[in-house]
């Protein structure tokens, strides 16, 4: 069972980081790849949360749907490297240098915030 | 590429349904070969042994997934998929859904934390190695096109 939830969980975090692109692109095409950085930064600051709150749960099926599930799907690491990789390839070296360091960062401290956050 | 698209409400009902389904077999793949070899995930963090070496926590699996996914994307984002826009249901699909979904940057975090609680050096280690795994993936996914 824990299976089918984790697995419906990281389809609704692929279908919320989808729409957050969507938005994005819809009003400013070029700034596309930012909404998957935001969607790091969220995933993270989630799971950062939830590893740490929900640690004394006994309940971990509601971790792992939360950490493996709509956290992983939420966030991409393939995506991540996948668009500066293209940028670059398109002389965008800033864009993709840029993408490629804030996202690590940014990461780091959405984890850290969610994870002192009561 | 066009600019501005608003999608008719089929064709993004459309997309968001290829994002889910990929999303759902890439998460489904990314939860089964995570079981394979768990890394010290339940009663991780402040409750596990302090004894145990932080080498013992790098997350070898997620970590081999994300490079393969990484290559995966940028192969194809620059092969078969170049002239497909983030809204075609095929992309949607196979990056946004199916690679989106088998890769996990939060999980990379979980684990780190883990690594970190141990050894900080250690934690700092993977961090950089990730980054600069993901890096090198994406630079031999671009490569793979090199005579085109």
């Amino acid at each position: 069972m824990t299976t089918l939830y984790v697995t419906l969980a990281g389809a609704l975090g692929c279908v919320v980081r989808y729409l957050g692109e969507y938005a994005v692109r819809r009003h400013h095409p070029a700034r596309r790849p930012w909404a998957t950085v935001a969607a790091n930064g969220l995933g993270c600051a989630v799971a950062g949360w939830t590893a740490y709150h929900l640690l004394a749960a006994t309940d971990t099926q509601l971790r792992t749907v939360m950490l493996t599930g709509f956290c992983g799907g939420l966030t991409t690491f393939s995506s991540a490297f996948a668009i500066p990789a293209i940028l670059q390839r398109e002389h965008h070296w800033g864009y993709a240098a840029a993408l490629v360091v804030t996202t690590p960062l940014l990461c780091a401290g959405a984890f850290a915030l969610g994870m002192s956050f009561a | 590429m066009r600019s501005n698209i608003t999608l008719p409400p089929r064709q993004l009902a459309l997309a968001v349904g290829a994002v889910a389904l990929g999303g759902a077999v890439g998460t489904l793949l990314r939860d089964f070969l995570l079981r394979i070899h768990p890394v010290e995930r339940q009663g991780w963090i402040a409750y596990a042994p302090p004894q145990t070496s932080w080498t013992q926590h790098v997350p070898w699996v997620l970590l081999a997934m994300n490079v393969v996914g990484v290559y995966a994307a940028t192969w194809l984002l620059r092969g078969v998929l170049r002239h497909h826009d983030p809204n075609d249901p095929t992309r949607a699909l196979v990056i946004t859904g199916l690679l989106g979904g088998l890769t996990s940057y939060s999980g990379l975090f979980v684990d780190l934390a883990a690594v970190w609680h141990r050894s900080v050096a250690g934690g700092v280690l993977v961090a950089v190695g990730a980054v600069l795994a993901g890096v090198a993936a994406a630079a031999l996914g671009l490569r793979g096109h090199r005579h085109r």
